[in-house]
């Protein structure tokens, strides 16, 4: 039994089904991300397991008992919100405070709560300030504050970060992972952002129109996507989704990828996976990382199936870390993630290493990962 | 101004455009303001002249002798009616309607404008644009349904008396326009409290939902304490209109010693004992506006940002 458990969640606006039969699980002490684009429903997903939101069908479990039915302040869960909806009237430590004080937790107590979190975070001397005489990450911290002190079962995260600005959200993002660390507390956090759901999750689901399109950890989301969208929406820069024709030489399989004005490019495959015998002399959606797309000197020595072949280079945007370079493949552009002293021209042809292990092929009619 | 013309003629040019203008504007501003202070300038100085001046002088000269005779006369000897006692009484009547009528009724418009914006309810719309309707009706037509009610509450006030000898202010005048005023205004307060808090954030309701607070929790402490230029527009806007109002005034309470202030004043005018006390009169009416007077003055500066605040953002 997992720690908290969403069986068979549905959600309905009148005729409208917003979330149509969410299952996840998470144990205890895990970062569980809810991630997709706007409108695929993740916001009100976290509203319904913290009692914002009513559900239309199924259960929410928090270690075997259902909440659902349950009063937000019952729940024994705390919340971030995006806008961090700090009390405007009341100091810092009013709104750390306020949620023990409506419980009527005594004076001394309550103070000392405040103290504790305080130091946690390091806002002391931001105490007897008002909200609005702070910064935003300040007030992030207050908001996560608010949350630490009730001490609960359950930390429920929307969007925290995406008001703050470039760097202080790449800083807020370690402190909530030294925080999850230290404290060892279950969170549940949204966000439409793929990198805080990569680097904080310990269990990733990724949503669209209120569907979870695949639930693993980042590793899995990340390496065997389930399908287009998910491969698509996880990584930067995203995934490179070539669509290409399997051609056969014998028993052993190869992919076939289209250039405009030049010959196609062969690569053979050694251990495609055993559903993509079916789809031989048929078009499928080849996906490859820029990551398993480089230089030869920059390709893993010990890839078990690296295939080279030249490409002409169109574009070249040195990053500083690394060097990305846009080639055209299959009518698409194909971006390949080189090292950063890699010596390359735009509009010559070059040889990139393709680490085909790493690759990825889609049906292009159900968009489904072929396996 | 094309852009062909010399930069000399252009500045110049420009200059004494930019200059009438500008006589224009304040020449016309000072007119209007003129045009609006005389008759308070007029009311002010003859209640500080005798009335031998009023009766021989200039009606805008400054008093001769001022004297502050005619502000006491008005206070505290004027006749109403058949009563000789001035009007502190109806004053005071003024001020125990006005009071209540104005909390009361800003305080239900808040908690309108809650329910209606944070706690939605099927229907919510309707129900706010039948309150935005009782904002057009007019009084008149209120006069004679509004009397029969409260007929029927003063009936009502009169057997609770009978029955536990007591009638809980029921049919008592003050409370018929305390009630009339508070059900006229709700329209009103309704609507500057739904539009302030249309724009309130609702996260801040649902953090202090998971924090546990209840629904007048809400309200009491994360509401009421982020709504001070609101409440302030609300209170000026009932304060103004309840305080001035005579129809509903003349008509449940227009006689004896309940009248407000308004009607009080028309009666001051209106008794005539032989030679009509100018100065005496201009008194009484420069006290029955005080009030008001005042809490422009005090509560202005947030009269106007409250009026933008709930116009653009919370």
């Amino acid at each position: 039994m997992a720690f908290l458990e969403i069986d068979g969640l549905k959600k309905r606006f009148g005729n409208v089904e917003i979330l149509k039969g969410i299952n996840v699980e998470l144990e205890k002490g895990g970062f569980l991300v809810l991630v997709g684009p706007s409108g695929c429903g993740k916001s009100t997903l976290l509203n319904t397991i913290a009692g914002l939101e009513n559900i239309t069908e199924g259960e929410i479990r928090v270690e075997g008992r259902a909440i659902n039915d349950l009063h937000p302040s019952k729940r024994d869960i705390a919340m971030v919100f995006q806008s961090y909806a700090l009390y405007p009237n009341m100091t810092v430590a009013g709104n750390i405070a306020f949620g023990m004080e409506m419980r009527g937790v005594p004076a001394a107590e309550r103070q000392a709560a405040i103290d504790k979190v305080a130091k946690i975070l390091q806002i002391g001397h931001l105490l007897q300030r008002k909200p609005s005489q702070l910064s935003g990450g300040q007030r992030q911290r207050v908001a996560m504050g608010r949350a630490l002190v009730r001490d609960p079962k359950l930390f429920l995260f929307d969007e925290p970060l995406s008001n703050l600005d470039a760097k202080l959200r790449v800083d807020m993002r370690i402190e909530i992972k030294r925080l999850h660390a230290t404290t060892g507390t279950t969170i549940v956090y949204v966000t439409h952002d793929q990198i805080e759901a990569m680097t904080l999750a310990t269990k990733i689901a990724v949503m669209r129109d209120g569907e979870v399109q695949q639930f693993g950890t980042p590793a899995e989301v990340y390496n065997n996507p389930t399908n287009v969208f998910v491969a698509d929406f996880m990584g930067s820069p995203a995934m490179n989704l070539i669509p290409a024709k399997i051609g056969a030489n014998g028993s052993e399989l190869s992919v076939v990828l289209d250039r405009e004005a030049r010959q196609p490019i062969t690569l053979s495959l050694t251990g495609a996976p055993a559903g993509l015998a079916a789809f031989k002399d048929k078009q499928v959606i080849f996906g490859v990382r820029p990551e398993a797309l480089t230089d030869p000197e920059g390709a893993e020595r010990n890839g078990s199936e690296i295939a080279t072949a030249d490409c002409h280079i169109e574009v070249v945007e040195p990053a500083g870390s690394d060097t990305f370079a846009v080639t055209n493949l299959g009518g698409k552009g194909v971006v390949a993630r080189l090292r950063a002293d890699a010596r390359i021209q735009p509009g010559t042809s070059t040889p990139l290493a393709f680490n085909l292990s790493k690759a990825v092929f889609f049906d292009p009619a159900t968009e489904k990962r072929i396996l | 101004m094309s852009a062909v013309t010399s930069p000399a003629r252009q500045a110049s040019s420009g200059v004494s455009a930019k200059t009438i203008n500008r006589i224009v504007i304040y020449g016309l501003l000072a007119l209007f303001a003129l045009f609006y202070l005389m008759p308070l300038f007029v009311m002010l100085v003859t209640s500080f002249k005798t009335m031998d001046e009023i009766q021989n002088g200039n009606m805008l000269a400054l008093p001769q002798s001022p004297t502050i005779e005619p502000w006491f006369k008005a206070w505290g000897e004027t006749c109403v009616g058949l009563t000789c006692a001035g009007i502190k009484g109806y004053f005071w009547n003024s001020i125990k309607m006005v009071v209540p009528a104005v909390l009361i009724s800003t305080l239900l418009g808040a908690l309108n404008g809650y329910v209606l914006t944070k706690w939605r309810f099927r229907g919510h719309t309707l129900v706010f644009a039948m309150m935005l309707f009782a904002c057009f009706i007019p009084f008149q037509s209120v006069l004679l349904p509004m009397a029969t009610i409260l007929g029927s509450i003063g009936r009502f006030g009169a057997s609770l008396r009978n029955a536990t000898g007591f009638n809980f202010g029921l049919g008592n005048s003050t409370v018929n326009l305390v009630f009339v005023h508070v059900v006229y205004g709700l329209g009103f307060t309704t609507l500057f409290f739904r539009n302030y808090y249309e724009a309130f954030p609702t996260e801040l309701i649902k953090a202090a939902q998971v924090d546990g607070a209840s629904f007048f929790q809400i309200f009491r402490r994360i509401m009421l304490p982020n709504s001070m230029p609101i409440f302030v527009v609300t209170v000026i806007y009932q304060f103004t209109n309840i305080w001035n109002d005579f129809l509903f005034a003349s008509a449940y309470a227009g006689t004896g010693d309940v009248m407000p202030m308004t009607v009080a004043l028309n009666n001051v005018v209106n008794t005539s004992t032989g030679v009509v006390e100018y100065n005496v009169n201009m008194a009484a009416a420069m006290i029955a506006a005080l009030p008001t007077l005042i809490v422009y003055v005090v509560a202005g500066r947030y009269f106007v940002r409250g009026l933008m605040a709930g116009a653009v953002k919370g």
